[in-house]
């Protein structure tokens, strides 16, 4: 099952010329016609808020307020006004750390210890199922213990602090989606490296993680992304602006200082613009880590 | 899965020392930290007359439970969750299903339908709940613009501002960004099954709706139950969408558990009572979802 699957997830390919032969012959013209149809629907109602956005952002505020659905004047200026109106280049300075340094420590955590349980059984069922598990509870639960125990360690409204909580948050994700790509390694490649004398964590760095690269990239990506739009630990755990992230940042915009809409939908345009541009650079590796973990 | 936890084929696996456990030590260190130590923090906590800035003034005993279980704020909150995350992960299951059949069928645009689909997902929720507090925003807003120039209402409506309406818009709001998860998934489960089955099955004269029900649908059957239990899980964790879309309001209208206790331990700093109803709340998405686990491992069981 599990090879079967390493292979599947990482072809998944929108390409099916056989399948749709037989069913063109089958169904002829009008069948075509609403697949058709319906797919532009989905289209259309997923890209639709994204669209607006960008609308809005250049629209001035008069024109909005009459209810125009496409600018008559291109309102650029709704731009610069919104950086000028809030920080927001310091809330994408703070995302960028905050996410970068939380995706390394959930790897240099999760890359290890998923080796140890998988390969060397370290832990056993019951380790691997709470690890995972864990995942499961809210994390408003450990929203308030958290809170204490940052604050005692000098951790709260701090770039370092967020970042702890959201790496060790995210270990389960990156344990369930690094799992499979371990599986994949022949027991061949460590055994030969002892042979020739490396110890566990040498054989771990210099052979199999070169081996699994593709999938520890994907894992990473997608625990970059998750600290990126995380929101409730953020808002609690910071309180400056030199500490906000830019989730937090978006959410005060709703409140006094952007009642201007162009403003604040090109804020959120800003704040949205890092990871789709790091979803269509790393396409192919999210799907292929997203599928791989979850249809097991 | 299960034979990979045995004890390693050889000895060479089980003769090398201690690094193996010091491999997995952080992770129980942030295991501790993360899951542990808030459960047991969280109990005391529970059990205390606790505010945000002085805890544990004194013990007091189940006594903040009691009185979260006679709130009906919270109590309502609880429900709200329930009647959230049940029908919003299964209307999810059943469109994003649909969406991957229709995807599994096309050859042309794939790539690019594939890349856009992404983006909802991708996108931060509080930038979801921007995007949609602006096209259901009363004055000028998109829907408004629409409904108005097609003539159905005289004066705009304010879809976020109804007691009606509020919790489903944060329901579709949901629905936008997760979708194209089940999309994924549910595409990636199609891809497993075996394509000759389906093309004999259409050869020999059955309609592509009888193949669908007899041979596709049971054999993705136990992927659907695992992305059904995943969707819920997530679906109970909501708090972003609330907070920006509603505030909890009109009223109390869409305020759910998790909002509820962000309210309880942020803005009225009652820690404490907060603790209890972590708990509480914690304790009915166990309840909920465990029904939704034993059909995931029974379908895992009988159909795979």
């Amino acid at each position: 099952m599990n090879d079967v699957r390493f292979a599947d997830a990482g072809t998944v390919s929108f390409d099916r010329r056989g399948t749709v032969a037989v069913e063109k012959r089958r169904r002829g013209v009008v069948g075509l016609v609403l697949r058709r149809l319906g797919l532009a629907i989905v289209l259309a109602f997923f890209v639709l808020p994204i669209v607006y956005l960008v609308s809005v952002s250049l629209t001035p505020q008069a024109e909005i307020l009459s209810g125009t659905i496409l600018p008559n004047n291109l309102a650029w200026h709704n731009w610069p006004a919104a950086y000028e109106a809030t920080t927001v280049s310091l809330f994408v300075r703070n995302s960028a750390i905050v996410a970068g340094l939380s995706a390394l420590v959930t790897l240099l955590i999760a890359v290890p210890a998923t080796y140890s349980m998988v390969r060397f059984g370290v832990g056993g069922r019951p380790l691997y199922s709470f690890i995972l598990s864990s995942y499961v509870a809210p994390p408003i639960v450990a929203l308030l213990p958290l809170f204490y125990l940052l604050r005692r360690l000098h951790g709260i409204d701090s770039l370092w602090g967020l970042a702890l909580v959201h790496a060790v948050a995210n270990v389960p994700v990156a344990v369930w989606l690094l799992d499979s790509f371990f599986r994949q390694v022949p027991r061949d490649i460590e055994e030969a490296a002892w042979v020739d004398g490396a110890g566990v964590v040498g054989a771990l760095v210099r052979m199999v993680v070169p081996l699994i690269a593709p999938g520890i990239v994907a894992a990473g990506i997608i625990c970059l992304i998750l600290s990126y739009n995380e929101f409730l630990f953020a808002v609690v755990l910071t309180y400056r602006p030199e500490t906000q992230t830019l989730p937090v940042g978006i959410s005060l915009f709703q409140g006094d200082r952007l009642v201007n809409y162009g403003q604040m939908a090109a804020a959120s345009l800003t704040g949205m613009a890092p990871v789709y541009l790091v979803a269509l650079f790393f396409q192919r590796w999210l799907i292929r880590g997203l599928t791989h973990g979850a249809v097991k | 899965m299960q034979s990979s936890f045995a004890v390693p084929r050889r000895r060479v696996w089980s003769s090398r020392g201690i690094a193996p456990r010091l491999l997995v030590l952080p992770a129980v260190v942030g295991l501790l930290a993360f899951a542990i130590y808030p459960f047991v923090y969280l109990l005391f906590l529970s059990a205390s007359k606790s505010l945000l800035g002085k805890t544990f003034q004194e013990w007091v005993g189940f006594d903040n439970y009691r009185n979260a279980l006679k709130d009906e704020v919270f109590t309502n909150a609880l429900v709200r969750s329930v009647i959230f995350a049940i029908p919003i992960s299964l209307i999810q299951i059943v469109l994003g299903l649909g969406i991957a059949l229709l995807l599994y069928g096309s050859i042309r645009g794939g790539h690019l339908i594939r890349t856009l689909i992404l983006l909802p997902l991708m996108t931060p929720p509080i930038m979801v709940a921007t995007a949609w507090r602006l096209i259901l925003n009363p004055t000028g807003g998109l829907l408004n613009t629409v409904l108005d120039g097609l003539g159905l209402i005289d004066k705009p409506i304010s879809i976020l501002g109804s007691s009606r309406w509020a919790f489903p818009a944060i329901g579709l709001a949901d629905t936008w960004q997760w979708t194209p998860f089940v999309v994924l998934l549910a595409f990636a489960a199609l891809l497993t099954q075996p394509e000759d089955i389906r093309e004999a099955a259409l050869v020999d004269g059955a309609t592509s709706w009888t193949v669908f029900w007899t041979v596709t649908l049971p054999l993705i059957l136990p992927g659907l139950a695992a992305i059904l239990l995943i969707r819920m899980i997530m679906a109970f964790k909501v708090f972003d969408l609330v907070y920006v879309m509603t505030g909890g309001g009109p009223g109390f209208d869409t305020t759910i558990g998790t909002f509820e206790i962000y309210r309880v331990a942020l803005q009225q700093f009652n820690v404490g009572y907060a603790a209890a109803q972590t708990i509480l709340f914690g304790l009915l998405v166990g309840l909920v979802t465990l029904p939704f686990v034993l059909i995931r491992d029974w379908a895992v069981k009988n159909w795979s």
